[in-house]
């Protein structure tokens, strides 16, 4: 099923649209913008940033970048804090899409039916269609990071003399966070599916998904909290609670007679 | 044997009652059809017998597998083409199928892609079977279904209106297909059809539903019989002369006879009286052409059965 869905959804432009034009936007537009044109930087708003979260820092990472010009300083942290969040908005939004697409998708092309019919367990049906929402989202996020490592690299190395990334926020956040907020985006699509009957309307719903990522992202350019190792773990331990009880409720919805009513 | 054992077989929606109490077994190799107006319950019964909607009372037994307790075991051992075709429209014929196998447990590749390319060549879909399934017509459609259905050669099989969309010769290829599957493979099917040609040429029985009931269950003949009321045989003279009138009325089991263009139309008091009648006709030196019985036709039957006429 894994296989089949893999290959549906690599042949389904609104699915793949998504997932290959945000990685694209955040991984390599976003860096270049940033990195090309270093004297934005050195305006009033740049000035902001720095008195908002430069003072949040670690020590080490002011020490590093106290020798540095503003812009520079501004670029850093934009570059490596200021963004951070938007890498959490790829697994969910790339999974929110493909299981719309897997779950209210097949009711909504009325595929589901045969499906239903054929000798799968529940079980087997929702591990089928939850993991073949989270490898791509996975994959893609680590993809775009891995993108995303490369261009500010690239980019900025000349001016700083030393690598920017990875480093260990980036690497917590990537492979234990962005994996439990693909699940997240996930368990909340698979319950809000048993509850519309079409790709669209499941996806639209799903991207609400996002506010709590937003939130973060505001939450750091404010200065109310920056995003380190220790507050990321915390962060992966509460999404993976959330993820638990998502899950118990979308199993619990997952009645295929009711599936089958909605499909027609 | 029997294949499907239906008890009481009910299914209520919100409180209405789509089938109500269905008893009915179909025997090993029979070809059993179920009819019924649109939103009789056809549809609720197959998915029930498919374990894909559990009845809300009474139970059915499929293979030996209780409907309730065994629906995995149920879902192996039958094949279903369901009233939507059900095709992933993305994927290739081949891949529809090839996951399908799968999915029933055809693992061994070799068996797979023979068992695929003999379907596909069978239903004229073997040069397409690269192609997308939503690139195909709806008949096309329809064809790759039923290839489905068939694709781990499952004991007893579901089909849900399967000429519909099909031309004269794919429909007549899929009759065919289905005497085959019964009479030489040993298949059962459950057949729900709008088709009354197809029920009368293919099923051994059939049960008209109306509003979730049975109406009634019999073979088509039975059925046709049973609408016309008495026993009535067409008997064809070279001359229909009155000595031969008289001596078909008097002939044994004759309750009237009636003369229309040299043609006497003759009630029996049952079908066992016809060789005597014949036999008084010819030694009373009638030259008897031909004897038919008359019949309603089974739509005409299935139209008083479910009381549209």
């Amino acid at each position: 099923m894994f296989r089949k869905d893999l290959s549906e959804v690599a042949r389904n432009w609104e699915v793949m649209a998504p997932m290959i034009l945000l990685p694209v936007i955040i991984s390599v537009l976003i860096p270049a913008i940033v990195a090309l044109v270093p004297d934005s930087m050195n305006g009033s708003s740049g000035g902001n940033i720095l008195d908002t979260i430069l003072p949040n820092l670690p020590e080490d990472v002011r020490l590093k970048l106290s020798p540095l010009p503003e812009g520079l300083q501004v670029m850093y942290v934009m570059l490596v804090y200021y963004f951070a969040p938007f890498f959490l908005i790829i697994p969910l939004m790339v999974s929110s899409v493909i299981s719309s697409d897997s779950f209210a998708g097949e009711k909504e092309r009325k595929t589901i039916e045969a499906l239903l019919a054929a000798p799968f367990t529940d079980s087997e049906l929702l591990m089928g269609k939850i993991l073949v929402a989270f490898a791509p989202s996975v994959g893609v996020t680590l993809l775009g990071f891995t993108l995303y490592t490369v261009m500010v690299d690239v980019l900025t190395l000349g001016r700083f003399g030393f690598l920017l990334l990875p480093n260990l926020t980036w690497l917590v956040m990537i492979l234990c966070l962005a994996p439990a907020t693909s699940l997240l985006g996930i368990g909340a699509t698979v319950i809000i599916s048993s509850r519309v009957k079409g790709f669209r309307e499941a996806q639209q719903l799903s991207a609400l998904m996002v506010v709590p990522v937003l939130a973060l992202l505001f939450g750091q350019a404010s200065g109310f909290l920056v995003l380190g190792p220790t507050v990321l773990l915390v962060l992966t331990a509460l999404v993976l609670v959330v993820d638990a009880a998502l899950f118990g409720v979308g199993v619990s919805l997952f009645n295929r007679e009711k599936i089958l009513s909605q499909s027609h | 044997m029997e294949s499907i054992v239906a008890e009481g077989l009910t299914k209520r929606f919100n409180g209405l009652t789509a089938v109500d109490g269905l008893s009915f077994k179909v025997e090993q190799g029979e070809i059993f059809g179920l009819l019924g107006p649109n939103g009789a319950g056809k549809t609720t019964t197959i998915r029930m017998l498919a374990s894909l909607i559990r009845p809300t009372e009474g139970n059915a037994y499929v293979g030996g597998f209780s409907v309730r307790d065994d629906a995995l075991r149920v879902r192996e051992i039958i094949g279903i083409l369901t009233e939507n075709p059900s095709l992933y429209e993305r994927l290739s014929a081949q891949e529809n199928l090839d996951f399908f196998a799968r999915a029933y447990g055809v693992d061994e590749a070799a068996t797979r892609s023979g068992r695929i390319r003999e379907l596909l060549e069978f239903f004229d879909l073997w040069d397409r079977r690269g192609d997308r399934a939503g690139t195909f017509s709806k008949g096309m459609k329809q064809k790759l279904a039923l290839a489905r259905a068939l694709v781990h050669q499952p004991s007893i099989l579901y089909l849900d209106e399967p000429t519909s969309g099909l031309d004269p010769k794919s429909a007549k290829d899929i009759r065919d297909l289905m005497e085959r599957l019964s009479q030489r493979e040993g298949q059962t099917i459950l057949l729900s059809t709008h088709r009354l040609e197809d029920a009368e040429r293919l099923c051994d029985r059939v049960m008209i539903i109306n509003r979730g009931a049975a109406v009634s269950v019999a073979s088509p003949r039975e059925l046709r019989q049973r609408a016309t009321g008495a026993h009535v045989v067409r008997v064809g003279l070279r001359e229909a002369t009155e000595a031969l009138i008289r001596a078909a009325e008097a002939a044994e089991g004759v309750k009237a006879v009636e003369v229309k263009d040299g043609v006497l139309s003759i009630t029996l008091a049952g079908e066992g009286y016809t060789p005597g009648l014949v036999r008084g006709l010819v030694e009373a030196g009638g030259s008897v052409m031909y004897v038919a019985p008359l019949e309603v036709s089974l739509e005409e039957a299935y139209l008083k059965v479910i009381g549209g006429k």
